[in-house]
């Protein structure tokens, strides 16, 4: 194919190609949606109608009893702030460090196996080797920090109100980013290289380069690889379990733990359900441009 | 051909290969009970366990026991969504923590009708005290397992390092902080603290409340008025006794760092390898802490002592049951291993190897548990202790005073602002009832 | 000039992030060598000063790990393969053609990642149960598809929306019916992407600890991420052996990712030798 019509292509729009037969689509498609519901439909019907089953039938009371509990709203709070965190700090380092392994620079085949390495560890331990960094006893970060001279005394990285968040955020930063940045690095590998090289001829910078040539051409995956994150760190549980239980007090209790804790501690599972389905409402609700940018057509 | 003769064809065809088949089945197949046990991860009770399985199993050639190991923490989740779906293991062990919660779930059998099979004084053997805890609207739903009262345990030479008496361990909670005090120190002299005078789980953990109890109960205090309905985490004794704990991090500074995430684990490790003198404990203690670290030798340098007394001599009880599975396909043969587990017997092996105190009365006056220095203390302290309320929002009134004791710990909230919302929400919780 | 001084700044950014990731793995190796005695001092020692390997072996006998490696390893592949082929041929739907409700049905399948794990767990049990495949690997593949197929789908949507459709078109003209078009065009096109879909579905279901512990309940089952969690959980927590477990949990999946890496790299590798 002759490169112009490639770059075209690239660029231009696709309207002028579209295929009329839309049956045949849903063939593709129908494996992975008939087996979706066949697995999910049961599941999440008991779960709606056990959210509104009281005694001698159906209400609202658990939702009303929900909405109405400020720890609630606190927990639905710290949940936002660790998901725009550890979403946001996934996107600037994985981002950066697939640009960066992508480019000319020495050893990129180690950093490249060593950027992926947080996330072959299941997130359980993950939370449990952090836990063991930041023990107050014999947590080796402390150590490091009184040597250097960098903290005068010992800091309780999980049980100080304000530093416990932050530690659970570091965890879950460490562990998360490498997904944003694999997908990305796969990404950049669908970007034709001619195109570069005419952004180059017509005097683009790298800034440009990665403006107009990059960043377009990462858009989709981009998306995706944000919902994606997105949703896991709504629903991210074996690390903030492992590492604080929600503590201390309830300052780094997250939905997810808290649905577990409603559910399998406390034996309220009407309640548990009504408060899972106000997060999947929540989760909907956040997801949906994501959803309208990955069904656009350029 | 009409359907009922059709009917007959079938339901004879059935009756054929029944006949034909019954017998295989009832030569090649034992029956076969499902085992879950959480000590059946644990090297010691493990290895216990499967010694008395095997013993239970050469007497009764027809039943096979299948040991299924889970974790103490996962246990009730597992058994739970297992009941949901009718398939429970055919006998587990539970401990009064989560007990009533699976009565109430219609999770355990009935096992009055097997009781009453027995003889007339089956039941005489055990203290009374299990036996009613067990009794679920007059159904006796569990078979009492081991039975435990929370003690001092304590290092000795750790308080003759400290100038203090090894032979007198403190008597009152002020005397407490005084040798907490005093057993907090910085041994190898590099300007930190590394021993500390007292550890407790304080993090969100079900061993907590045997380690709290006891102090809320011995300063008169107690968490819900007399008939159940209301919080009394209010009280003049209760603020003192929540007070006196938070203070013993906050202002004492007795504890070590980071209390809010220990796990009852964590505090005996941290006692096996000599960084706290005093912890409270039970049966199991000194076992687990040895194998932790042998060299501690801890069946002569830890001893255990009576709790502290406050305005009551009281501590904690702890008491586990053996369930049935209310879905199993052969009660009888899962109550022949239950008998079997709780007969003088197996509670006396059980002893012997793990240290667990029994609730059977014939097994306590043993001279082998009268003579032992842990366990002497353990089986007098039982007349003092009490089980935490068994109503089926326990777990979440006391996780709401774990909050409101963590917030105060760490300096998240006032103590008195902590309690008086901790108390709210317990209200909260009870008002639902 | 300039280009030099990029790649010095970004091989500084790499060296810095490579600290913050690799720093918990060194600590995770030095606790290993320690004895426990050693593990539990304070302050604690840099350097084991009695290194021992006794933590790996300990995990290794006292434990079958022979057997939770191949529990994992068959349950993350099927789980992975599997839910990579039903997304990409899902995802080539959606992306070639003009499906009615098609927002929908992706907002449906992203929907489908948002229930929490926890309470899908009472009703999979009684499916599981009914169907038979309670506390068996089919089970657990079945479960983990509900996580990984989701995931996957909108991978590879987001993979192959970047093949050019005028290369379907050529390809139709050269005779290619729709599955030919995406076995021929779409599928090697997109293969950076299906391999890193692969790779993260198969992490995806090795890591998952909730359902393997609710779903199954016999030691046969059990896997190497809920062996190295229950160590944590029982009463003997040995904190040189729960690292040597974490630390060998994770080989076989570095070894995946060794052996995937090339697929996704090789274009780059060769855009950079012709530029």
């Amino acid at each position: 194919m002759p490169d112009a019509s490639r770059a075209a292509a690239w660029d231009g729009p696709r309207r002028g190609f579209r295929i009329r037969e839309p049956a045949v689509g849903y063939l593709f498609v129908a494996p992975a949606v008939g087996l979706l519901v066949a697995v999910l439909v049961y599941p999440a019907l008991t779960t709606l109608r056990l959210s509104f089953s009281v005694p001698g039938g159906l209400g609202a009371r658990h939702y009303i009893q929900l909405l109405s509990d400020p720890l609630f709203w606190q927990v639905v709070r710290q949940t936002a702030v660790f998901v725009v965190a550890s979403v946001g700090a996934h996107l600037l380092l994985g981002l950066g460090a697939a640009l960066a392994v992508a480019g000319p620079i020495p050893a990129r085949g180690l950093f490249r196996v060593v950027a992926l390495l947080p996330w072959v560890v299941p997130d359980v331990v993950a939370g449990i080797v952090w836990k063991w960094i930041l023990n107050p006893l014999y947590g080796v970060l402390n150590d490091l920090l009184l040597a250097a001279g960098l903290i005068a005394q010992p800091l309780e990285w999980l049980t100080r109100p304000g530093l416990a968040p932050l530690s659970v955020i570091l965890a879950n930063v460490w562990r998360g980013f490498p997904f944003v940045m694999v997908i990305l690095l796969a990404g950049l590998q669908a970007i034709p290289q001619d195109l570069y090289e005419a952004a180059s001829l017509d005097g683009a910078g790298p800034w440009a380069r990665f403006r107009f040539v990059t960043l377009p051409g990462l858009r989709k995956v981009l998306v995706v690889a944000l919902a994606l994150d997105t949703i896991w760190e709504v629903r991210r549980f074996g690390l903030v379990q492992a590492m604080t239980g929600g503590g201390p007090g309830t300052l780094t209790e997250v939905l997810s733990t808290q649905v577990f804790k409603q559910y399998f501690h406390f034996y309220r599972f009407e309640y548990a359900s009504a408060m899972a389905v106000a997060m999947t409402v929540l989760l909907l609700a956040v997801s949906l441009p994501y959803v309208r940018m990955i069904m656009q057509e350029e | 051909m009409t359907r009922t003769g059709g009917r007959v064809v079938a339901a004879s065809f059935v009756a054929a290969l029944v006949v034909v088949l019954a017998p295989a089945i009832r030569a090649g197949e034992a029956v076969t009970l499902r085992f879950s046990n959480w000590h059946l991860v644990e090297t010691v009770w493990g290895r216990s366990l499967r010694e008395a399985i095997r013993i239970f199993e050469s007497r009764n050639p027809g039943i096979r026991i299948v040991p299924e190991p889970i974790s103490y923490a996962e246990k009730e989740a597992r058994y739970q969504a297992e009941c949901a779906a009718r398939r429970m293991p055919d006998v587990v062990k539970l401990h009064n923590f989560s007990l009533a919660m699976f009565f109430e779930l219609g999770c355990a059998a009935d096992l009055t009708p097997f009781v009453q099979k027995e003889s007339p004084d089956f039941l005489k053997s055990w203290y009374e005290f299990p036996i009613k805890s067990l009794t679920y609207r007059g159904r006796l739903m569990a078979m009492p397992g081991d039975y435990m009262s929370m003690v001092l345990i304590y290092n000795r030479e750790l308080f003759r390092a400290a100038g203090l008496d090894p032979n007198r361990p403190p008597r009152t909670w002020e005397e407490f902080r005084e040798y907490g005090r005093r057993l907090t120190r910085d041994t190898d002299g590099d300007g930190r603290v590394d021993q500390w005078g007292f550890s407790m789980p304080a993090s969100k953990n079900p061993g907590l409340p045997l380690r709290v109890l006891p102090i809320v109960w011995s300063f008169g205090a107690d968490f819900l008025t007399p008939d159940g309905r209301r919080s009394a985490m209010n009280t003049p004794e209760f603020r003192e006794a929540f007070r006196f704990i938070v203070e013993l991090a906050t202002v004492d500074r007795v504890v070590p760092p980071g209390v809010t995430t220990f796990g009852p684990q964590d505090v005996r490790i941290q006692m096996a390898h000599r960084r706290i003198a005093m912890k409270i404990g039970s049966g199991w203690t000194y076992p687990i802490v040895n194998a932790i670290n042998p060299q501690l030798n801890a069946m002569e340098v830890l001893e255990a002592a009576p709790m502290p007394a406050g305005r009551r001599r009281v501590t904690a009880a702890w008491l586990s049951g053996w369930i049935m599975s209310p879905h199993t396909a052969h009660p009888e043969a899962a109550w022949r291993f239950i008998k079997f587990l709780t007969s003088k017997e197996t509670e006396k092996k059980f002893f012997e190897d793990n240290r667990v105190i029994s609730s059977r009365k014939d097994v306590n006056v043993l001279p082998m548990v009268k003579m032992d220095k842990f366990s002497r203390v353990i089986v007098q302290e039982l007349q003092h202790a009490r089980l935490e309320p068994q109503i089926k929002e326990w777990p979440e009134i006391f996780d709401a005073f774990t909050t409101a004791l963590q917030e105060a710990m760490t300096g998240a909230k006032p103590w008195e602002r902590a309690l008086l919302d901790g108390h709210t929400r317990v209200e909260g919780i009870l008002a639902r009832r | 000039m300039r280009l030099r001084l990029g790649t010095v700044l970004a091989t500084g950014a790499l060296v810095l992030l490579s600290v913050y990731v690799l720093f918990p793995f060194g600590w995770m190796l030095v606790t290993a060598l320690k004895t426990e005695q050693e593990a539990l001092r304070i302050p604690s020692t840099w350097w084991p000063h009695q290194p021992t390997v006794d933590a790996f072996v300990v995990m290794w006998t006292r434990k079958n790990y022979g057997l939770y490696f191949l529990n994992s390893t068959v349950i993350s592949l099927s789980t992975a393969v599997l839910s990579s082929a039903v997304g990409a041929l899902a995802a080539y739907g959606f992306s070639r053609f003009p499906l009615r409700g098609g927002s929908f049905l992706m907002g449906f399948i992203l929907t489908t990642q948002m229930l929490p794990g926890v309470l899908l767990v009472g009703p999979y049990f009684r499916v599981l149960t009914a169907l038979g495949l309670y506390d068996t690997r089919t089970g657990l593949v079945i479960a983990f598809l509900t996580i990984c197929l989701p995931f996957a789908t909108w991978m590879m949507k987001g993979f192959i929306d970047g093949v050019p459709r005028e290369l379907d078109e050529a390809a139709r003209v050269d005779g290619c019916g729709w599955l030919g078009i995406f076995t021929r065009v779409v599928l090697p096109l997109s293969l950076p992407g299906l391999v890193a879909t692969t790779l993260f579905a198969f992490l995806l279901a090795w890591g998952d600890l909730l359902w393997v512990s609710t779903l199954t309940h016999s030691e046969s089952m059990v896997t190497v991420t809920l062996a190295i969690a229950r160590t944590v959980q029982e009463f003997y927590v040995n904190w040189p052996e729960l690292m040597a477990g974490a630390l060998i949990g994770g080989l076989p999946s570095i070894a995946l990712y060794l052996a995937l890496q090339r697929w996704f790299v090789q274009g780059l590798t060769a855009g950079a030798v012709k530029g």
